[in-house]
């Protein structure tokens, strides 16, 4: 069983990867392409000190918001990423929350 | 030029730290930065802050922010310091130098740009980014303002 299932998982994942190459985008439902809200709102620095302002980026478990999500581009994620590590340890946003 | 680093040093004191006792750490920090041919820059006291979790049995602290710019030596001396200091409850020092420079290295980039794409006559506002599927509203608001 344990081999049939995995020669099928593996065949069904080849599909998959296919049919996501060829119809991905325009396939029924309507993504909104995401954007980054730092480099349309010109941010060069993101301060640590502005806990407001790093607040959206940590939901509810106060877990960094990973940028598939958020849509901030690769290079403000790796700011943010650190801006929100500093807060932390000065206790300005919490490192989980139940 | 990049032998003058700038930090921040942000510290959290205990919330029954007296006035007396907050100003006088301040003016400990500004004769140890003095003492090392430090510059003291600006100090901002946030006052009173309810923080995130709780730091040993407190809830809440008094935040205050020292810029300056010194040497590693400095800051080393004043990690000592504070470290030892019982009412400052969470001490950070960050070099903000470096990532200040970036960001007005980036920003004056994208002044000149902007500059000359104003004597070319071009439309202000990167190359299009939005070719393909114009669903636009919402990032076109930064870039048609200016022409």
């Amino acid at each position: 069983m344990a081999d049939g299932r995995r020669s099928g998982g593996g065949g069904r994942g080849r599909g998959e990867k296919k049919d996501g190459e060829k119809g991905g985008p325009r396939r029924g439902m309507f993504r909104r392409k995401k954007i980054c809200k730092f480099c349309t709102e010109k941010v060069d620095y993101i301060d640590y000190k502005d806990a407001k302002m790093l607040l959206p980026f940590v939901p509810e478990r106060a877990k960094i918001l990973p940028r598939r999500i958020s849509g901030v581009c690769a290079m403000h994620q790796r700011k943010l990423q650190t801006a929100i590590k500093r807060a932390r340890q000065l206790a300005l946003l919490p490192y989980a929350t139940d | 030029m990049s032998d003058v680093r700038k930090y921040e040093l942000v510290y959290i004191l205990s919330p029954d730290a007296t006035e007396p006792q907050i100003t006088e750490l301040h003016t400990q920090v500004e004769s140890i930065i003095a003492r090392y041919q430090g510059e003291f820059i600006k100090t901002e006291n946030w006052g009173r802050r309810r923080m995130a979790f709780r730091i040993g049995k407190h809830r809440e602290g008094t935040y205050v922010l020292e810029v300056f710019t010194g040497t590693g030596e400095l800051t080393k001396e004043l990690d000592r310091r504070l470290k030892v200091i019982d009412h400052v409850i969470r001490h950070l020092i960050v070099r903000v130098d470096e990532e200040l420079r970036v960001a007005e290295r980036v920003r004056a980039r994208r002044q000149a740009d902007v500059d000359r794409r104003i004597a070319k006559g071009l439309p202000v506002g990167g190359p299009s980014r939005r070719s393909r599927d114009d669903d636009g509203d919402s990032d076109s608001g930064g870039e048609t303002e200016v022409r």
